[in-house]
C-alpha cells in the first residue's frame, strides 16, 4: 500500500492537556506529523486541529481509530478522503536585490499573494494557497533574493459540500 | 504524615475489614448496563455546602467504593481528613454503615497495584489516593499497567495549589502531562466548580468501553474550596459519550450473524481464541454457552485465563509464546479462528503472517474498533459490547438450527491434548516448580485467586494451575511488571474476602515490592505468599542461555544474602517456612494452604528449570521448542538465530 499525504481534521474539547494528548498519541504510536495547526472554532469549548501526516491506508485508518479513543476528541475525519478545499498561509521575508524587486512584485501577483512591506532589505509577502503552490512560490522567490524568514501555518482544510465535522 | 493518625486509620480499617462482608450493593459496574448521562435523582445531600475534599469522598461513596488504597502526604491531606471524618461518621451508624477503609501500602506503587488487583478480582473500579509529586509518580507504573491490560482504576492525586503550579514547588510534578501519556484519561481540576462532575466522570470513563485507568490531579486549594453538592451530573464529554452510546447501541445485525454462520458452517476445524476482553465485558458465561452450543474448542490468552473452565474437555488452555503445545498446535491446525476480546499481540502472534496460517477465515469481536485489522486481517468483525453480541450470535445460530459434525476435529484436539500434554522432569531430585504448583492446585482445585509477579513463575502458574472461573487469575500481562503479584493479591483479598488468595512470586519479582509483605500482616490478610526461589531473574537467564551464549549478565542472584523466611518472620508471619526437600512438598504445601492467617512459603527450586514450550522470537508455532519432557510434533528444525532486535 502506497504511503500518501493525508490531512486529518480533529475537533477537540478545550481541556487542559488535550492538545498534548493528541500530539502525544502521534509520537508514542510512531506516526509523523508534517504540520499541525490548532485554533478555536465558533464554539469556545471546542478547538479544531488540522494535521498533515503521511501513511498508507492501514496507517491512516489506525490514526483515525486511535484518535477516536482519546476522551477529549469530539470527531475525526480524514479530509483528503473526499473532495475538499485546502489552504495554507505563508508569510515570507526576503532580502531582495534592488534590481529584482519588480520581479518579486510580479511573482507575488501571479501567485495571488500580497506584498505587506516593500523594502529591498525586508520585502515581506503574504500568500494563502495550497501547500504545493506555496512550495512552488517559495522556490521561485529564492531566485530573486535571500530568504530571511519563513512562517507557515500548516495546511487547513474543509470538506466540500454539506459534509461537516461534529463539534 | 502524623503517625498516630495513620495508626488510627490502620486500626480502624482492619477492624472494619474483619467484621464487614464485601459490599454487594455497589452500583452497577457493568459496561453494558450503565446509562448515560446518569439519571438525576434527588441525592440526600444535594445542595449541602461541602469542601472539595468532602465532595470527592461523597462521590466515592456514591460510586459504592468500599476500599481505598493510598498513601498520604501534604497535598492530599484535606482529602485524607475528609475520608477519616466520613469513616468516623459511618462507624457511628447503627445499621447501613458503609465506610471506606484506607489501606496503606509501603509505597504508592503498591497502592496502585492493590487497586488494580481489587479491580481485576471484582470487576469494580479500584481506587487509589496519593499525594502530589513522588506520590503521583510512584503510581505511573500501575497506571500504565492498567492501561495496557484494560483495567478500570481511578487514581486521585493531590497537587500543589493552583497558584503554585509551574513554579517548581515542593513535591510538584507535571502529573497531567506524565499521566496523559499513559492513562486512558487524565484530568487536572483547576475549576473547583467542576470537581464533583470530574470525579464522577472519571469512574464513568474508567469502566466504559475498553476499560482503563483514569487519573484526577486535584490541587490542594481545590480540595479546600467550599461549594454546594449537586448530587449528579457528568462533564460534557460529548465526543466520548456519543461514542459510548453508539457502542451500546451497536447490535449485531441478523444478516451479519448469518454471514458468520455461513463461514463457520464451511469450517471443519473451528477454534475460539478468547482474551481479556471476555473477562472485562463479563462475558465468560456467554462464551461458555457459545462454545458448548456448537462444540467449538477454546484457547485463551494469558489475560483470558479463566474465561473458559480449564478442566473442561473443550478447554485448550493458553496459546502463545509459552502456551501449551497442544493449544499452539490447535491454532496451527484450525481452519476458522474466532477471536473474542483479544488483540493478536506479539506474545501471541509474534509473526502475524505465520499465525494461524491454515485458518481460511478469521472472525474478530472487540469493543475497540482500532483492534480490528490492526495486526492480522480478518474476514468478519463486529465492534461492540461482547456479551450481548455473543449471546445474540448463539441464539441466532441455535434458532436457525445450526449444527455441524465436528467430531473428527474434537478427536484431533483430544489427541493433541493427550499427546502433547504439559510435562516436566518428574523424577528429578530437585524440587521442580511445576510440581509445587500441581500440589497447590490439587488443594485449591481451580477455585483460588492466583496473583503473580512476572517471569518464569508467572508462566508456570499460567500453565499448571486450573481456573474454573474468570477473575481468579491476576497477572501483569501486557506491561509485564515485576512486583505486581504481592500488592495485587492484597487488593484482591479486599475485593474477595471469601476467597483463598495466593501470590505465586519469584525471588526477583517479590523483591520489587517487598515492602508489601508487611502490609499483608498489618491488615491480617490470610494471603498465601509463595516465593519460587531460583536465585535470579529466571526468565532473563533462560533467554541469556538460549540467545546470549549463557552470559548471565546481571541476572544471577546466588550471592544475594536475603533470608526470605527471616524477612517474613520479621514482618509478623506466624507461618514462614523454607521448603527445600522434594519429599516434604505435599505435607508442607498442605500445612501452608490450610494455615488460617498470613502465610509465607519459600521454595528452593531447580535453578535450571525452564519455561516450555517456548515459541522463540521470530518463530512460528510449529517451530516452538518443547523442551525435554513435552513431545514435539515437528522434527526439531534448526532454528536460525533471531535478529538482535527481535529479542524481546
Amino acid at each position: 500500500m502506497p504511503s500518501q499525504r493525508h490531512i486529518i481534521a480533529i475537533t477537540l474539547q478545550n481541556e487542559s492537556g488535550a492538545l498534548t494528548r493528541v500530539a502525544g498519541l502521534f509520537s508514542t504510536r510512531g506516526y509523523n506529523i508534517e504540520s499541525l495547526n490548532v485554533a478555536a472554532t465558533d464554539d469556545p469549548t471546542v478547538s479544531r486541529l488540522t494535521l498533515v501526516t503521511t501513511g498508507n491506508d492501514a496507517v491512516i485508518h489506525q490514526i483515525t481509530q486511535q484518535s477516536l479513543k482519546l476522551v477529549d476528541v469530539v470527531d475525526v475525519e480524514d479530509v483528503t478522503r473526499e473532495e475538499h478545499f485546502e489552504r495554507e498561509l505563508l508569510l515570507i521575508k526576503v532580502k531582495a536585490k534592488a534590481t529584482q524587486v519588480g520581479s518579486l512584485w510580479s511573482a507575488t501577483q501571479r501567485a495571488g499573494g500580497r506584498v505587506l512591506w516593500d523594502a529591498a532589505d525586508s520585502f515581506t509577502i503574504e500568500l494563502t494557497s495550497s501547500e504545493a503552490d506555496i512550495n512552488r512560490f517559495m522556490a521561485e522567490v529564492a531566485n530573486f533574493g535571500e530568504v530571511l524568514e519563513v512562517v507557515r501555518s500548516g495546511a487547513l482544510a474543509i470538506q466540500k459540500g454539506r459534509q461537516i465535522l461534529e463539534s | 504524615m502524623d503517625v498516630r493518625l495513620q495508626r488510627l486509620l490502620v486500626s480502624f480499617a482492619s477492624q472494619h475489614n474483619r467484621s464487614t462482608p464485601v459490599a454487594t450493593s455497589a452500583p452497577v459496574n457493568s459496561i453494558a448496563a450503565s446509562p448515560l448521562p446518569t439519571t438525576p435523582s434527588a441525592h440526600p445531600r444535594t445542595g449541602q455546602s461541602m469542601s472539595g475534599a468532602e465532595i470527592i469522598v461523597q462521590v466515592l461513596a456514591d460510586e459504592g467504593v468500599d476500599t481505598i488504597f493510598g498513601y498520604s502526604g501534604g497535598a492530599i491531606l484535606p482529602t485524607y481528613d475528609a475520608i477519616f471524618r466520613h469513616n468516623d461518621q459511618q462507624s457511628k451508624l447503627a445499621a447501613g454503615a458503609r465506610p471506606m477503609p484506607l489501606i496503606v501500602p509501603a509505597n504508592e506503587q503498591g497502592a496502585g497495584f492493590m487497586a488494580a488487583g481489587y479491580a481485576r478480582a471484582s470487576g469494580k473500579v479500584g481506587v487509589c489516593v496519593v499525594t502530589s509529586g513522588p506520590g503521583a509518580t510512584n503510581t505511573v507504573t500501575p497506571v500504565r499497567d492498567c492501561a495496557a491490560d484494560s483495567i478500570p482504576i481511578v487514581v486521585i492525586c493531590g497537587q500543589v495549589g493552583t497558584s503554585a503550579i509551574g513554579s517548581d514547588a515542593f513535591q510538584e510534578a507535571p502529573v497531567s502531562n506524565i499521566m496523559g501519556a499513559v492513562a486512558k484519561h487524565c484530568f487536572l481540576v483547576t475549576d473547583p466548580a467542576k470537581l464533583e462532575a470530574t470525579v464522577r466522570t472519571a469512574f464513568e470513563i474508567a469502566r466504559s468501553g475498553r476499560p482503563g485507568p483514569v487519573v484526577i490531579d486535584i490541587p490542594k486549594d481545590v480540595q479546600n474550596w467550599q461549594g454546594n453538592y449537586q448530587g449528579s451530573g457528568l462533564l460534557p464529554m460529548r465526543g466520548y459519550h456519543a461514542r459510548m452510546q453508539a457502542l451500546r447501541a451497536r447490535t449485531l445485525a441478523d444478516e451479519h450473524a448469518a454471514k458468520f454462520f455461513q463461514m463457520l458452517g464451511e469450517a471443519e476445524r473451528p477454534l475460539i481464541y478468547a482474551g481479556g476482553g471476555v473477562i472485562h465485558s463479563d462475558g465468560a458465561a456467554e462464551l461458555r454457552a457459545f462454545a458448548h452450543e456448537f462444540g467449538i474448542p477454546v484457547v485463551t490468552t494469558l489475560m483470558g485465563i479463566g474465561t473458559f473452565d480449564t478442566t473442561e474437555p473443550l478447554a485448550l488452555h493458553m496459546l502463545g509464546m509459552h502456551g501449551a503445545a497442544f493449544a499452539n498446535y490447535a491454532v496451527e491446525d484450525c481452519d476458522f479462528l474466532f477471536c473474542l476480546g483479544a488483540r493478536f499481540d506479539d506474545r501471541v502472534a509474534g509473526v502475524p503472517a505465520k499465525f494461524a496460517r491454515n485458518a481460511k477465515r478469521i472472525a474478530h469481536m472487540d469493543v475497540d474498533a482500532s483492534e480490528i485489522n490492526k495486526v492480522k486481517r480478518v474476514q468478519w468483525s463486529h465492534v461492540g459490547l461482547l456479551r450481548p453480541a455473543l449471546e445474540k450470535l448463539r441464539l441466532q445460530g441455535k434458532g436457525a438450527g445450526f449444527k455441524r459434525d465436528w467430531s473428527p476435529w474434537h478427536a484431533h484436539v483430544a489427541e493433541l491434548k493427550r499427546r502433547y500434554a504439559m510435562n516436566y522432569d518428574r523424577d528429578s531430585e530437585l524440587i521442580q516448580p511445576y510440581y509445587v504448583i500441581e500440589e497447590i492446585n490439587r488443594l485449591t482445585r481451580g477455585e483460588a485467586v492466583i496473583a503473580t509477579g512476572v517471569g518464569q513463575h508467572q508462566m508456570w502458574a499460567a500453565q499448571y494451575f486450573d481456573f474454573r472461573e474468570p477473575r481468579l487469575w491476576l497477572t501483569s500481562g501486557s506491561m509485564g511488571t515485576m512486583g505486581f503479584g504481592l500488592p495485587a493479591a492484597i487488593g484482591a483479598q479486599f475485593a474477595r474476602r471469601d476467597k483463598l488468595v495466593i501470590d505465586i512470586d519469584g525471588d526477583a519479582s517479590i523483591r520489587m515490592n517487598l515492602g508489601e509483605l508487611e502490609t499483608v500482616t498489618t491488615y491480617d490478610l490470610p494471603i498465601k505468599v509463595v516465593v519460587l526461589n531460583n536465585f535470579g531473574d529466571g526468565m532473563v537467564k533462560q533467554w541469556q542461555k538460549l540467545f546470549f551464549k549463557g552470559r548471565l549478565s546481571a541476572s544471577d542472584k546466588s550471592l544475594h544474602k536475603k533470608d526470605f523466611v527471616k524477612a517474613a518472620q520479621a514482618d509478623g508471619y506466624q507461618f514462614a517456612v523454607r521448603l527445600d526437600r522434594k519429599a516434604d512438598v505435599p505435607r508442607v504445601v498442605k500445612e501452608f494452604i490450610e494455615f488460617k492467617g498470613p502465610a509465607f512459603l519459600e521454595v528452593i527450586i531447580d535453578t535450571e528449570a525452564g519455561v516450555y514450550p517456548m515459541v522463540g522470537p521470530g518463530q512460528a508455532y510449529d517451530e516452538m521448542i518443547t523442551g525435554d519432557f513435552i513431545e514435539s510434533r515437528e522434527a526439531s528444525k534448526t532454528t536460525a538465530e533471531p535478529g538482535v532486535s527481535e529479542m524481546f
